[in-house]
């Protein structure tokens, strides 16, 4: 099964993403409540695949990526914002995030980019 | 997926977000060039959104977006902060308070939010008052354009191309429908694109792309040495891409003829956008403690679980009394200090910062000042004091009451203080403290304080007290009396307090919950509102008295001492048994009379066991045949059907099985 860490400051929004990801037969390893909590819980579980919120307190979620990429380059990062955040999905992106999925999360949408993304 | 398993935790967050943002904001008045505050507001706006739209309440999405788009705008310094700004985020908090809190209650959420997105639009762009969302570009967009044309420089960098074995692809993307980053998507697609090869021209532009100037399709020139299919392999991890067309383009159709304007952006090394400075928040870092979240009732059933035990407890230990076994005794006295401990622990549990409840005040000061037109500053102390849930649930509207009370009644105006001397600024302190088992909560202002002869000359019209009571009352029983119902002093009913049903209601429920309410004031100088209040409301401590065959328990906060008299020391003072206690008469009551006891023993005591309770600072003598003791009682309610019982508070079960009613001493003054 796909490990994935959840990383979000909102336990709201940890839970709605587990739910998903759960139900689609994937395996989450681990959820982080911010960029630090991200990067330490990276090293530790060795996840396939990361989702990461952007705003969140501590560490944001793009810095968290740089900093995981750089110790891990091939690490999947997938990007979860909300509308109006382009320029930093964009630096992000630009950072190694492999993919980005919007708020409020659509089921299939998150499936679809989590499968595409693992699948790399 | 139901998203009700997610909305306790939905609402649980959403006020927690509130609560800061509410916060914030206060700080914001104070120092609006701070943007670590913008940023803490934005975040946590931000994340509202984030959770409304997930659980689909689109109003509130919608009014969060709004106000995030405006505090971004503050954070990014192209707007200033300035008091009707202010006014317009509170009010739009305000009304994302109400939507929560209709959830809460089962509802939908919906609340009408056209005034107020207009007025954050307003903010965000003045200029244009009607806002039309600029939908001008999808015109502008030009469908994808069928002939394509070059300049100079790009047709001989095809030629070079073309000699390295290169091939010219048009690529044709069309995004899904539903893809709300456009550009970012866009940018995805080149980045993809720059890893096979050179992009040398797009449709539309760069620039356009990156500013969302297209609609659902764009697409680009290519010269790559791969294949039709390696290319079209190459999109396909990249995600809400509908639809992807390469296309070899042959020799004729690069013949076009060069167009005048070079297109100077041809190399797509898209133009990073400018950096969020999100990261200046980090600076102020928030402690958070590992915790879970467990359901009040949860607690209120092991509460319940535990008193179950303390009954058993209670047996054990006079079982091994009675049977004289040491394992037996020392078993029972190790569960005794175990359970000592965890009873301790589960009260720690159910124990909550007043923090909670006071966090709400200082934004309701501010308001009502700002109504009223008074000038005050709301020092908040002992917000750390820790409360019973249950009390802390309760103890917000007298305390709202309390501090309305205080700014409208208490506080003079601006000019009538400085004619009095005062400072300008009125000031009201908010702060609570422990004291033995008891939690004090004051309220004092520093305005002008309760006008004594006003007070009784309205009691005395509304027939509170008679004009001879009223000239022998202590200060401290006339203040009182403003707490009896139906009675309200300012001359002028005014919109915040003072209706006439206020502060009696204050008192009732203080004293519902097991306290109770004192005023003290100085004219001039202002007044002090103190509650008292018991830190726990299912477990006290108790005196046990006996009366007849009867076991009665005292609670120990309403006992002063328990002391013992000889019969002939009891006189009769207008009808009434009194005694001399301490140089104080002191009225008897018998419980025996009371509860209607049946006498047991013929012969007449000459000595009476008096036990001495409080209220306030009046005492009064219980009259009881004997004293068993203090112990730790189990508070617990008669039901529903037994209310307003005289004097009893509820029963308790003591070990031996017996029940025993607790008194509510409180009702013996009247």
């Amino acid at each position: 099964m796909t490990k994935v860490l959840i990383v979000d400051d909102a336990a709201f929004m940890r839970m709605m993403l587990k739910d998903i990801l759960t139900k689609n037969g994937f395996e989450v390893v681990g959820e982080a409540v911010n960029g630090e909590d991200a990067v330490e819980k990276y090293n530790e579980l060795n996840p396939d695949v990361v989702t990461m919120d952007i705003t969140m307190p501590e560490m944001d979620g793009i810095t968290a990526v740089k900093k995981i990429r750089e110790s891990n380059p091939q690490a999947k990062i997938i990007m979860c914002s909300a509308m109006g955040q382009q320029p930093m999905v964009l630096e992000a992106i630009q950072s190694g995030a492999k993919d980005f999925i919007v708020k409020p999360f659509q089921a299939d949408r998150v499936i679809e980019s989590l499968s595409k993304v693992v699948g790399m | 997926m139901d998203l009700n398993d997610f909305l306790e935790l939905f609402i649980e967050e959403s006020k927690e977000h509130l609560q800061s943002i509410n916060d914030q904001l206060l700080k914001l008045e104070t120092e609006p060039e701070n943007p670590a505050i913008v940023n803490e507001i934005f975040r946590s706006a931000h994340t509202l959104k984030g959770m409304a739209g997930s659980m689909g309440f689109e109003d509130l999405a919608s009014l969060t977006h709004q106000m995030e788009n405006v505090l971004d705008l503050v954070r990014n310094s192209k707007l200033s902060i300035t008091s009707e700004m202010m006014d317009v985020i509170f009010s739009c908090v305000d009304l994302i308070e109400r939507m929560v809190e209709s959830i809460e209650q089962g509802g939908d959420g919906k609340e009408d939010v056209t005034d107020v997105v207009g007025q954050l639009r307003m903010i965000q762009n003045p200029s244009d008052p009607t806002n039309v969302q600029a939908g001008a570009y999808q015109e502008s967009a030009a469908a994808v354009a069928e002939d394509i044309q070059f300049d100079q420089y790009q047709l001989s960098v095809i030629q070079e191309a073309k000699k390295l074995g290169n091939k010219l692809y048009q690529i044709t993307i069309q995004l899904d429908k539903n893809c709300v980053m456009k550009s970012v998507r866009a940018y995805m697609v080149f980045q993809a694109a720059e890893e096979l090869g050179e992009v040398i021209q797009s449709n539309p532009p760069v620039e356009q792309i990156e500013e969302e100037n297209f609609d659902d399709s764009f697409s680009i020139l290519l010269l790559s040495e791969r294949d039709t299919k390696e290319i079209q392999a190459a999109f396909h991890p990249i995600s809400e891409l509908s639809e992807v067309v390469v296309r070899e383009l042959s020799d004729e159709q690069e013949t076009a003829m060069p167009i005048e304007k070079a297109q100077k952006a041809v190399k797509s090394n898209a133009q990073v956008l400018p950096k969020d400075k999100g990261d200046q928040g980090a600076a102020k870092k928030k402690h958070r403690s590992k915790s879970i979240r467990v359901d009040i009732e949860k607690l209120d059933h092991l509460m319940n679980l535990f008193s179950e035990l303390i009954i058993d407890r209670g047996r054990l230990e006079q079982i091994s009394r009675k049977s004289e076994l040491t394992d037996l005794t020392e078993t029972v006295e190790h569960m005794t200090r175990i359970s000592t401990d965890l009873q301790g622990l589960i009260l720690n549990m159910r124990m909550v910062q007043v923090e909670q409840v006071f966090n709400r005040f200082p934004r309701m000061v501010r308001d009502l000042a700002k109504e009223l037109n008074k000038k005050v500053q709301l020092i908040v102390e002992g917000e750390d004091t820790e409360l019973d849930r249950t009390v802390i649930d309760e103890i917000g509207d007298p305390l709202v009451h309390l501090l309305r009370n205080a700014l409208d009644h208490g506080l003079e105006s601006a000019e009538e203080r400085t004619a009095a001397g005062k400072s300008e600024e009125g000031r009201i302190l908010l702060k609570a403290y422990h004291s033995g088992n008891q939690v004090f909560i004051e309220v004092s202002d520093d305005g002008k304080g309760i006008d004594r002869g006003k007070v009784l000359n309205k009691a005395i019209e509304r027939g509170v007290v008679t004009q001879s009571e009223a000239e022998t009352l202590s200060d401290r029983e006339v203040y009182s009396l403003i707490l009896s119902s139906g009675f309200s002093t300012a001359e002028k009913i005014s919109d915040i307090s003072g209706r006439g049903v206020g502060l009696d209601v204050v008192k009732t429920k203080i004293e519902s919950l097991g306290g109770s309410i004192s005023i003290e004031s100085e004219p001039g100088n202002g007044s002090i509102f103190r509650i008292q209040l018991p830190l726990t409301l299912s477990i006290i401590y108790a005196m046990l008295v006996k009366t007849g065959d009867e076991t009665y328990a005292i609670p120990f906060s309403s006992i002063v001492e328990i002391t013992k008299i000889s019969k002939d020391q009891v006189s009769t003072l207008y009808g009434q048994k009194v005694i001399q206690f301490r140089e104080q008469v002191v009225s008897l009551v018998s419980l025996k009379e009371v509860f209607n006891v049946p006498a047991t023993d013929t012969v007449e005591k000459q000595e009476l066991f008096v036990v001495i309770v409080r209220k306030g600072d009046k005492i009064m003598g219980l009259v009881v045949d004997s004293v068993l003791g203090q112990q730790e009682v189990v508070l617990k309610t008669l039901g529903g059907m037994l209310t307003n019982l005289y004097a009893v508070s509820g029963a308790t079960i003591l070990g031996n099985g017996e029940v025993a009613l607790i008194i509510d001493s409180n009702q013996f003054f009247k």
